[in-house]
């Protein structure tokens, strides 16, 4: 995990910071989530999710993946089933688990063909007004591919935020991906920005590449 | 017209007249606004809802309520519990959503 900064670097850096806000594949009962996100070229992803109770919520989803390596691509569009087994609701702060799968079909840029696809993953995340994290991971596999992306956020933010203000977190990203997509840990640095139903991220890895998101809850 | 006003001013004023109350609740796991917002859509669904305030600083939802209108609590907890969160008290007080709104901007 820690390949790219070091082992000890890595982990003591991360653990210097306060244990930011999460993002949730499932809103509120009776809501939707619609989320677009660019990961530095190699993974493009839009989800589009309704939440019938705060349990549990469908939708889909289009995934691009494009190897750093080699010349492997996928194109991959799926029906998902998010739900969550456990929410601790605490005075100052709440902490969330959350599992997903669903299936589809996949593009294999090298081969060609379509394939049928599945995909798994979950997410735990801890946030209080002033610091968050979460870890998540999604498995994507087909009989041509087998990818992994996990994904370490940790943030804080420099005020307290109230319901109809701006919220500032400063949030340091850590990302792998199996299956030959990017060697190494990609670190980005983001600044994620958000007001009643609107969300935005955006910051550089350590290549200075783009990493960015929206999201936006109604 | 002139009249009419004095006389829908005194009737408001009069005992027995149609009483707006606000309900105060206390709510565990209100960190983060753009996750609250579900609050504030599920409560203003109630037809007896006027209006909704939320206050993460103060872990505090409430809800004013329309002329004689009230909330049962077990609605009150489920509509908390559907935005994901959980009530740990609910008071009925005579603050009306201003005050509130004022005194939480007033808190440091």
């Amino acid at each position: 995990m820690w390949k790219t900064c070091g082992h000890t670097a890595c982990a003591l850096a991360l653990a210097a910071l306060p244990l930011a806000a999460a993002a949730k594949p499932i809103a509120f009962a009776h809501g939707t989530t619609v989320m677009a996100e660019y990961g530095a070229g190699t993974m493009t992803e839009v989800q589009a999710f309704y939440a019938p109770t705060y349990r549990y919520s469908f939708g889909g989803g289009h995934l691009v993946l494009d190897s750093e390596l080699d010349d492997r691509s996928r194109d991959i569009t799926y029906m998902r089933f998010n739900v969550l087994p456990k929410r601790w609701n605490l005075p100052t702060a709440q902490a969330n688990v959350f599992a997903w799968g669903g299936v589809g079909r996949a593009y294999v840029g090298e081969t060609g063909e379509d394939e049928f696809a599945w995909n798994a993953g979950g997410q735990f995340d801890y946030e209080t007004r002033r610091v968050y994290a979460s870890l998540r991971t999604d498995l994507h596999e087909s009989s041509a591919f087998s990818h992994r992306i996990d994904t370490l956020q940790l943030g804080f933010a420099p005020y307290a935020h109230e319901t109809n203000e701006l919220a500032v977190w400063f949030v340091v990203q850590a990302r792998e991906y199996t299956g030959g997509l990017y060697d190494g840990t990609e670190v980005a640095a983001l600044l994620r920005l958000f007001k009643r139903n609107a969300w935005i991220e955006a910051g550089l890895t350590q290549d200075g590449k783009l990493q960015a998101m929206v999201m936006f809850n109604f | 017209m002139k009249h009419l006003r004095i006389l829908l001013l005194l009737a408001g004023l009069a005992p027995g007249a149609a009483h707006a109350a606000t309900i105060e609740m206390t709510v565990n796991g209100l960190v983060c606004g753009f996750c609250a917002q579900g609050i504030e859509k599920t409560l203003r669904k109630n037809a007896a809802t006027d209006d909704v305030f939320v206050s993460l600083e103060n872990r505090l939802v409430a809800v004013a309520t329309r002329p004689d209108a009230d909330i049962p609590d077990e609605t009150l907890r489920e509509a908390l519990r559907d935005s994901g969160y959980d009530v740990t008290a609910i008071v009925r007080s005579d603050r009306s959503l201003a005050e509130i709104r004022a005194g939480a901007a007033a808190k440091p």
